[in-house]
């Protein structure tokens, strides 16, 4: 029951990293169309710019928290005026192969600045974690989960009771209607693209004092995530928390029970089972022909 | 002037040819010694390379200081391999173009030296290299000589100085499902037996996990008395190391290279204290290994390791060789390095055997609080 414990908290410590990681991927999807390959990176470039401000800077944790986030919201601008904004009129094939180019640029970007050596960041607490019990708890993993759950309110409040958010979620219904009421479509787009780098950046700073900082960090999480994201229902928010949760909890107990070296077999071998029975996800409407 | 048909193909021609006759020419007069090195100059291990050519070139100052070779100074001629293996094969197809070097430097990644083996085998000059796969000198090919010990050493190194040094029987043996992993995880079980140890778990991983909860749970059910570990990358295995040492892990481990490595102390930090690793290079294992190591601060003013090591063995090695050959010829060359026993380098020992295998044992080597403190040498005779 013990080790059963230990395993269920680490696989919801992981899985919410995917389910943050997946939020952004499901943002920009509903209100483009299309799937951001680069969200993997925006988590590897706010770590870095974390370790620019709080190791090499020695700047206080916390502003170098908030100028890593300002700095993704930046990101995110640049991000939707030089990739989404030129071929927004295009389908959405020409998009993501826009979006991997992007994602190859920021990955080598950074390796070209930083260098390839794997960096330290430290956590938010002194303290690595707390015997509760038979289980330890990582301090960085339980903080992962609450602000993991934080966001899930906070997103059920923004979209559901603001009116920004509504305006958001006009548009990712239906563009031109939108803009027949009045909203501004490419405003509202602007927003999601900031909102999602954001999110991804939020994950690589959580995640960074775990994984260490690394170029090749996004990709690993971002691939997870995206296979999340299906499970759960492209387009689907609820989908993507509850997709990410239980890959990290179905990876865990595989790799415990059934084999450590297939521990990434199993989160795929789950995606290809919903991709073939459920190829809307658990949430999601029927989007087959976009993954 | 008009340029008639022949002219302009008489001239091409002489375009093409000169730089071979003018080649050829400086190779019968040329003053100097040269050797050829491939090195990461540029791509993921352009670190590693500004160590490999600085260690290198150290030698070949103090080899020309004391007055070169054969009356002879020595050149080095780096190429930048890119940390490829397409890159290091055009890397050496470049130097090997060049008739005047006598010999090479390879790469100390097992993979590259098999990408470039096959055009080593075609020139038919010596080659010097740094990569642990076993294999590289059973390939038949007589031009490759190694400069570090092979793998096949480190996990019978690892099994003995768990064993018959700290005492334990029952291991835990993690290594990662790559090559290189699998490779060195099945020899310290093969060297395990034969010492009267049982392997309680025999756990493979995959390279880049996130997390290794289930891993460290499963070491701690086996009840094993010791780890013994196999970690390709860095970040794996600082994650793997905090992991353990929360969930209260605490038995004696014996780690490939990797574990001693500046980076991975640097990401563990203290969850390593204590452990033991297998080191090729450690400062202070031998007179030579404290000379090059003064040599190298000195010069460069960073720690040595086994990337700068290695090189400077190598064109000492090759140095050695061509001063007691007299000659230049290659096939001279590699009967003299064969030739070489007993000569103490900056890794070790060098015995040359039949195979072009220079070194037969490892170093046992201890974190002490981060600091990597040399405890004893374990050397095969066969």
């Amino acid at each position: 029951m013990d080790l059963v414990l230990q395993l269920l908290f680490t696989g919801i410590g992981i899985g919410a990293v995917y389910a943050l990681v997946a939020l952004g991927f499901v943002l920009i999807f509903r209100a483009t169309n299309v799937v951001n390959f680069a969200q993997g990176e925006f988590s590897m470039v706010a770590a870095y710019l974390m370790v620019v401000c709080a190791v090499d800077l020695e700047l206080p944790y916390w502003l170098s928290f908030i100028i890593a986030l300002a700095g993704m919201a930046v990101i995110g601008v640049i991000f939707n005026l030089g990739v989404y904004y030129p071929l927004r009129h295009r389908t959405y094939l020409p998009v993501i192969i826009a979006t991997i180019g992007a994602s190859i640029l920021m990955a080598n970007g950074v390796l070209a600045l930083y260098g390839p050596q794997p960096q330290v960041l430290p956590g938010w607490f002194e303290t690595p974690g707390i015997q509760l019990g038979p289980v330890y708890l990582d301090s960085q993993y339980l903080l992962i989960i609450v602000v993991t759950i934080a966001l899930v309110i906070f997103n059920y409040w923004f979209f559901e009771h603001t009116m920004i958010g509504k305006k958001l979620q006009a548009t990712s219904q239906d563009k031109e209607m939108a803009s027949l009421l009045g909203i501004s479509v490419s405003t509202m787009i602007m927003i999601t693209f900031i909102y999602s780098a954001v999110l991804g950046g939020l994950a690589g700073l959580l995640v960074a004092p775990i994984l260490f900082v690394s170029i090749q960090m996004g990709s690993t999480i971002a691939l997870k995530a995206f296979a999340a994201t299906i499970i759960g229902g492209f387009g689907d928010v609820a989908g993507a928390i509850i997709g990410g949760l239980a890959l990290g909890i179905i990876e865990t107990f595989g790799a415990a029970y059934i084999s450590v070296p297939y521990k990434d077999g199993f989160a795929f071998l789950v995606l290809v089972l919903f991709l073939v029975f459920r190829p809307q996800g658990i949430f999601g409407e029927r989007v087959a022909e976009k993954a | 002037m008009t340029l008639t048909r022949r002219g302009f193909t008489a001239g091409i021609a002489a375009g093409f040819a000169a730089p071979y006759i003018m080649g050829s020419a400086r190779a019968q007069g040329g003053g100097t010694i040269k050797i050829g090195m491939c090195a990461p100059i540029t791509g993921p291990a352009a670190e590693a390379g500004k160590y490999a050519t600085g260690g290198a070139k150290l030698a070949v100052e103090a080899i020309n200081k004391a007055g070169g070779i054969l009356g002879k100074q020595i050149e080095l001629i780096i190429e930048d391999d890119q940390t490829t293996n397409p890159g290091i094969v055009l890397a050496f197809s470049k130097l090997a173009a060049n008739p005047e070097i006598v010999g090479f430097l390879g790469s100390i990644r097992s993979t590259q030296v098999h990408a470039m083996a096959p055009d080593v085998m075609k020139l038919g000059k010596p080659v010097m290299f740094g990569g642990t796969d076993p294999n590289l000198t059973k390939l038949g090919n007589p031009w490759l000589f190694r400069f570090r010990p092979n793998d096949s050493y480190s996990g019978r190194v690892i099994a003995e100085y768990g064993v018959k040094n700290l005492g334990k029987k029952k291991w835990a043996v993690l290594h990662s499902t790559d090559a290189f992993g699998t490779a060195g995880g099945k020899a310290l079980t093969e060297a395990l037996g034969p010492l009267g140890a049982t392997v309680a778990l025999d756990q493979g991983y995959a390279n880049q996990s996130q997390d290794f909860t289930p891993v460290v749970l499963a070491i701690k059910q086996s009840g094993a008395e010791i780890l013994g570990s196999y970690f390709t990358f860095e970040n794996d295995l600082g994650i793997f190391a905090r992991q353990l040492r929360q969930l209260g892990v605490n038995i004696p481990w014996v780690g490939s290279p990797s574990i001693v490595n500046v980076t991975a102390l640097k990401l563990a930090g203290p969850a390593l204290y204590g452990t033991f690793g297998v080191a090729d290079y450690a400062e202070e294992s031998s007179e030579a290994s404290k000379a090059f190591g003064k040599a190298y601060r000195d010069a460069y003013k960073v720690a040595p390791d086994n990337q700068s090591s290695w090189p400077y063995d190598a064109i000492n090695v090759l140095a050695m060789a061509i001063k007691n050959a007299g000659s230049t010829d290659p096939q001279k060359i590699r009967e003299a390095i064969v030739a070489i026993k007993k000569y103490p380098g900056a890794e070790g020992e060098y015995n040359f055997d039949k195979n072009g295998d220079g070194l037969h044992g490892y170093n046992i080597v201890k974190n002490e609080k981060g600091n990597i403190v040399f405890d004893k040498h374990i050397e095969f005779d066969n």
